[in-house]
Parts: structure tokens; sequence; C-alpha cells
């Protein structure tokens, strides 16, 4: 109830793991933070932007991951405490720097907050970024719940700064985005400067010192390993009266682990790991030791129980262990108490009552997300299809546009990641004869479209660009992006001009074109494609969500249909979309309240139909 | 211990109406804990929310295992039939936001008739509620889902009592306080209605 500055201590408060861990991070002597949006980690980046000026901590939303976590090792190299929060897919792009990171070590303390989506609620994979821990020596906390999130933001700070490594906190969608009690403490904000004392023969990894500074890694590896092994957060939970069954967890999986094993009447230990990596390997000697059979239950990957495997072989034990290699558990989707139970019902050999099952029903008209009314996009994709009659390959990018994807449009053919619609597109152009066209949004085009583009130029690749410029990240809940006028973090922010960078990178054809003027985009594309070197549309409207509206709440003029010019023809639902046009039992209709006012279904109406409302 | 599962679509205030059961409850001395789906669910598609009050770890609510059901959705609230049992209160509005595929798959919108009939032979009651039209009269047009929190306040199905849930509108809700107090307190009165 109380905002994130305002609780005191003591004070039990609804929180969303994301903000128990802002609300951790200002109690642990913060200093920097930095994020690119992304779900579901985005509200981290969102509280902070809220709070940041009044806590006095330093946040920005950066150009990207890699930039947002180089921006936190230079403070954190300093000997500041920051914190950098990303989704998933997010450290991909900031490996480069963490992996050689971790080689340095850090002075103040320093986290990376990955959120992990199982499932992929709002993403293009559901990898399991226990792995970066793992891949590049991180000690790893995964919280549970929001108290959780809370309590480890605090230890992963005094962890990072007594070990003088950068350690991750990963949540999933299901501990970042549930809410729940969290009693906080005092907040203790971080001194705004301190000064650089140079150590080259640390920070500067020309290969003498990182071979020097790899033997520092896995010494500090093994000081994190003893500090998992007497952690608060590696504890044993009793369910019913225990016994020489066990279960191994972490994350989410844990919260489903005890109620299924409750409400299945289980005598059970289950180890709940919450500083897992380095594996805490003598409490889990200890657990291997004293059951003979362990059941792992971990969202995705198999990265316990590989270890708990690993661990039972060196040492010759018997135990029983169980998981996904084996079938038990399943390897892909997010889990929830159904599934769990299911696993450890027949690892347990117990019966299964079946009667908890349910077939969704199948015959209800679905209802995905779908790109808003007066979406400047959905006019982008209609003039599109116009100027090439759908005749072209369709290289898109991550964002709102990616709902381009659906019927009508059908304007999306290859994506992987963001910024790839640009690169990509030029493998297209290379191999294809059919005209190519890259769709990529502003924000997306500032994180890594940039090095595409100006390969296409060297190159002398031959497709079209186009940068649908909304002026916002959308898609995420409209953060700032070094286009935005203004950023709310940072009133002195510069606007960097996407048509400066454009021709900056040497293209030699570019037109900015308004959307909503569909006669205008149909021409600029049909010519755009005719050009023999890369071009560039810069499609600019500001996202309807944002857009300034008048007193009718219209960003232009309101429509309606005009039922005795229409002629039934569907094109305005079979060619277009707008959640305010329906077509239900042959009669089209715009609703007067959901209409944007945008004006574009009256160009697209062949018999002038549509018109302006009085 | 109550697991009362939210459905609606994008943009009806779903998320804050799980937010002030949560405060609800906490103000009781309840624990609680509440879960949602974000990113592409905002743009106009179904979206979930579960809030489970009592000493529950995960936040997820099994099929067949709610106690309540609370849509502010016609459609939705078939959509969730697979979480209901012989036990669960059913508690709708009667809203209907028409989803494209309707337009575009030629795909039919179910009548009101039809979601009482088939939420009634797997649920114990259904509560069928003109939220709109109570938001209206109260003056706050866009706050069907504070008239429908009413509605859940009003069943009893909570065990949380009025007062509880009043503050917690207040906590969460800035503007037109007063006239989303009338929505509530009008959808409490219909809530009295339900078979809880």
């Amino acid at each position: 109830m109380s905002g994130i500055l305002e609780a005191e201590p003591g004070d039990t408060v609804l929180l969303m793991g994301n903000e128990a861990i802002v609300r951790g991070a200002l109690e642990a002597r913060l200093s920097v933070a930095t994020t690119y949006p992304g779900t579901p980690a985005s509200e981290i980046g969102d509280t902070l932007a809220k709070v940041a000026e009044k806590a006095g901590i330093y946040f920005e939303y950066s150009t990207n991951e890699k930039v947002a976590t180089e921006v936190a090792i230079g403070a954190a190299a300093s000997g500041l405490r920051a914190m950098v929060s990303m989704k998933h897919v997010g450290v991909n792009v900031a490996s480069d720097p963490l992996m050689t990171f971790a080689y340095t070590g850090t002075r103040g303390g320093f986290v990376l907050v990955t959120a992990d989506d199982p499932s992929c609620h709002s993403s293009q994979n559901e990898q399991d970024n226990r792995f970066y821990a793992l891949f590049g020596g991180f000690p790893l906390f995964e919280p549970a719940s929001p108290q959780e999130c809370y309590d480890m933001i605090k230890k992963a700070f005094d962890v990072s700064e007594e070990l003088g490594q950068p350690v991750i906190l990963r949540t999933t969608t299901r501990v970042a985005h549930v809410r729940g009690p969290v009693t906080v403490g005092e907040i203790s904000i971080g001194p705004k400067k301190k000064e650089f004392v140079k150590e080259p023969a640390r920070f500067v990894t020309v290969p003498a010192v990182a071979r020097a500074r790899h033997l520092v890694l896995l010494e500090q590896l093994s000081k994190a390993e003893r500090m998992a092994d007497e952690s608060e957060f590696n504890t044993i939970i009793r369910i019913g009266d225990g016994g020489r069954q066990g279960i191994v967890t972490s994350s989410a999986p844990a919260n489903y682990t005890i109620d299924a094993a409750k409400d299945m009447g289980l005598h059970v230990d289950i180890l709940k790991l919450g500083f897992s990596n380095p594996v805490p390997s003598r409490k889990m000697l200890d657990f291997l030791r004293t059951h003979d059979k362990v059941v792992i239950v971990e969202e995705l990957e198999p990265v316990l129980e590989t270890q708990v495997r690993s661990l039972a072989q060196r040492e010759g034990l018997g135990t029983k262990v169980l998981g996904k290699m084996d079938g038990y558990m399943p390897r892909a989707y997010e889990y929830d108490q159904a599934i769990v139970t299911h696993g450890l019902a027949r690892a347990f050999s117990k019966d299964l009552n079946e009667a908890g099952k349910c077939e969704p029903p199948h015959d209800l008209p679905t209802r995905p997300p779908v790109l808003c009314a007066g979406c400047p996009h959905s006019a982008t994709y209609y003039a599109v299809n116009k100027a090439t009659n759908k005749k072209a390959l369709f290289a898109t990018d991550i964002g709102c546009y990616t709902l381009g994807v659906a019927p009508p449009y059908s304007t999306a053919d290859l994506l992987v990641c963001m910024g790839s619609s640009v690169g990509t597109a030029g493998g297209l152009a290379k191999v294809n004869d059919l005209p190519v066209i890259a769709f990529i949004g502003d924000s997306t085009f500032f994180h890594s479209g940039i090095p595409g583009l100006v390969n296409a130029v060297h190159q002398g690749h031959k497709f079209l660009v186009m940068i649908l410029d909304n002026r916002t990240t959308a898609m995420t809940g409209h953060q700032p992006h070094p286009g935005s006028a203004r950023d709310p973090c940072n009133p002195g922010a510069i606007s960097v001009s996407i048509e400066e960078v454009v021709k900056g990178c040497g293209v030699k054809w570019l037109k900015v074109v308004d959307p909503y003027d569909t006669s205008a985009m149909i021409e600029a594309v049909k010519d755009a494609l005719t050009q023999d070197s890369v071009s560039v549309v810069i499609a600019r409207r500001e996202c309807a969500l944002i857009a300034k509206r008048d007193e009718k709440g219209a960003i232009l003029k309101k429509h309606y249909i005009d039922q005795e010019a229409c002629k039934k023809c569907r094109t305005c639902v079979t060619k277009f979309q707008c959640p305010a046009i329906s077509s239900i039992d042959k009669l089209q209709t715009i609703d007067e309240v959901l209409c944007a006012g945008c004006g574009v279904c009256a160009q697209v109406c062949p018999y002038k139909a549509i018109k302006e409302a009085p | 211990m109550v697991d009362v599962y939210l459905v609606g679509v994008g943009g009806q205030g779903i998320i804050t109406a799980s937010k002030i059961i949560g405060d609800a409850a906490l103000l009781a001395g309840e624990k609680v804990i509440l879960s949602e789906t974000h990113g592409m669910a905002q743009r106009g598609g179904s979206v979930v929310c579960t809030a489970r009050i009592g000493d529950r770890a995960g936040p997820l609510i099994p099929d067949k295992a709610a106690d309540v059901i609370l849509s502010l959705e016609l459609l939705e609230t078939l959509r969730a039939e697979c979480k209901a049992s012989k036990v669960t209160v059913v508690l709708s509005s009667t809203e209907r936001i028409v989803p494209l595929s309707v337009s575009t798959q030629k795909m039919r919108y179910p009548s009101q008739q039809e979601v009482v009939d088939k939420m009634s032979s797997v649920a114990r009651s259904v509560t069928m509620v003109d939220a709109a039209g109570l938001a209206g009269q109260a003056g706050a047009r866009m706050s069907s889902n504070i008239v429908m929190v009413g509605v859940l306040a009003g069943s009893g199905a909570t065990g949380l009592g009025r007062d509880r849930f009043e503050e917690a509108v207040k906590a969460n809700i800035r503007r037109n306080v007063d006239e989303n107090l009338r929505a509530f307190a009008l959808g409490f009165d219909q809530g009295k209605r339900a078979k809880a």
C-alpha cells in the first residue's frame, strides 16, 4: 500500500517480486542502477525510475543490456554498489562484458538481476539462465517469493563485496510478477562518488592479466561454495514426519513442491536452495547420505540434477536420484502444482488422483493480443501489403509490431532476437529474388539495429529497412530510449536523431513518412523497393496509447460507418485490423468509445463509407 | 484458505482488482499471494490474475480448485471453466468485449444464458452482475472492476470484512475515490445475492 520509499522499518507491505528487489537494493547501500526494459524484469527499472531522484541514487534506462552492464561495471569497479536488471535473453546481449568481469572481479557489490520466463509468456525462448552462473562463475541466488527477493538481493550485495565477485540473482515470471507480503527494514543509500583507484594488473584484461585472474576467480568460487554451505537460504523443510525420502528444489518450483507434498500427505524432507551456485556440496552430500531416494524438482534444464548426480557418483553414494533425465519431471515450460504432483506421485509410487484434470474449452472465440485502435504499426502494415501485394519477405523484430505476424497482415517471416531484422534481411536479400523488408522499432533500432545497417551499407545489401518510430519503448510500458525527447530520469537527456544516425551509417535513400497517410506510405514503400542499395523509411507517429487527444478522445477525428454507403465488402476487417471495428452478422460498425480517431480506416474503405463523425 | 481466480481483458483493471483483494487480506492479518501475467497480454488479450488467501506457497491455482471465479467479462467467464468445481462461486460481469476473432474468423460470441448454463453445470453458484451499468450509476464509468470487487466482498466468499475492502480500495485508487466507493457499495449489495 505504501510506496517503495514510504514503507517504514518493520512495516509489512504487499510488493511485487520486482518491487521487493528495488526496496531491498535501496536498503543495501545501492548507488547506481541500470537496465534495458524487458518482461518480466521491467518493473525493476520502472520502480527505480520513479524513486531514484528522491532516494538519491543514479538510475538510467541504457541503450541495451550490454551497455547497461558496462555502466554498472564502471561504477562497481570504482567501489560503489551497482545493480543491472534485464530479462533472460538480455543476458545474452550482456554476456560479453559479464564473462570477463568475473575475471577482474568487483570492488563495490555488483548484482545482475535476470528475470527468466519459463513457458515464454512474453519471450522468444525459455532459456535457463542458471547456466550463466555456471558458465561464467557467478554466485547465484534464486528467490522463490517477494520476501525472498527482498532478503536475497541484500545478501547478494554483501556476498559480492565480500568475495569481490559479481553475483547473479535470478527470478522467473512466477517470482518477479508475484505479489506478496514483504516486511521491510531501513533504507540505506550508498555514496554518489568514489574515486577509481588504478590497478591495471587486475582491471585491464590483457592475456597475462586474464590468465592470472582466472585462478583468482576459481579460488573465490571455492570460498563462495563454503558460503553457500552455511547460507540460511539453503534449508531443509520437513513435510509430515520427513523420513528417508527427499526432494531438492529451488526458485518457483519450491513453492509448488511444498504445496503438493502437503496436499499429497507425503512424509518427505525438502532441501530448498536459495544460494544455489556454487552448489553447497557439503550440505547436499549430507542430504544424499541421509535419504534413500531424492527427487530433483527444477524448471527447465537439469542444472541441479546434473550436479547432484555428479556428486553422488563422485562420492560413490547409492542414493537413488530421480529427475528429468529419467523422465519423472518435464524439461519444458513452467511448472505448477499439478505437474509437480504428477512427478512426485510417480517418483514416490503414490496413487495419482486424476479427478483434478480438466480439458479447457477449445471452441470459444480466441482473444490473442492485438495492435491497439489507432496503432500506427497497423497503418504501416496495411500500406506495406498494398505496396507489395504481399509478395515480399519480412524480417521482423521485437516489440508490439511483432503482432504483425497474425492475419490480416502476416508481415513477419523471420525473427530470432532484438535487432535481428536488419542483419537477417541482409542474408535473405542475398539469396532470394523477392523484395525484402526489415521492420524494426525505434528503441530496438538503437538497441542493436545499427551494426546491421552499417553492415548492409558496407556490403551493398539491397533491402528496405522500415524503422517503426512510435517515439517510445511501447511493449514493455513506454520507457524512454535514446531518441526520446524527454527522459523522466534525466531531464538534460539529449535526443539522438534517427535520421542523422541512418545518414551517418551511409544510407543514401531515406524518407520519413506519417503512417496515418496511407497513400504516402504506399508510394514511399514502392519507391524504396526500386533502389539499388539499402533504403530506409522511418514510419513516424507517436504510439496511440500516449498520443495527445482532443476533447472527444480522438488523435485526429473519430469516424463512423455510413451503413447506407457500406457495400459489406469487409475490407475494413480482412485487409485492416482495428479493435474498434467489428463485423458481426454482416453488420460492420465502429465502437465510438474505442475509436482512437486516426482516420486510417476511412482511407482503407474502397467505397468511402467510413466518414468523420460529426 | 480462499483461492480467487480473476479473469478479464487487458485494460479492464484486473490487476488493480487483485491488488485490492491482496491489501484487504493483508489488512485483516491474513497471508496472501497474488500472480499476474504481463507483456503481450496488455494489448487487449485475455488476462488472468490469482489471489490466494491463506497458507499457500505457490501463486497458481490448480484446475477445479478455485473457491471464487471473479470475472470482468462474459466470454472470459466461460474460458475459466476448468478452474471451477462444485464448491466454486462464480461472480461475473455481464459486460461483453467482442474479440476480433468474432469478426475475422466469424466465430460466435456466446449468449449470457449459455454462459450461465455452462458455469452452473460445473460450479456451485453463478451470479451475473451488470457491472458496467452500476459503475455508470456510481459516476465512475471505468470502474466495473471496483464494482466486481464489491460483489466479491458482498458475497462473503473471502471471509474478509467490508471495511477491509473499503480501506484497500482507498489505498489503491487515487482519483474519484468517492465515486469508486459508491461503485464498490453498489457491487456489495449485488454480491449479497450470491450463494457463497
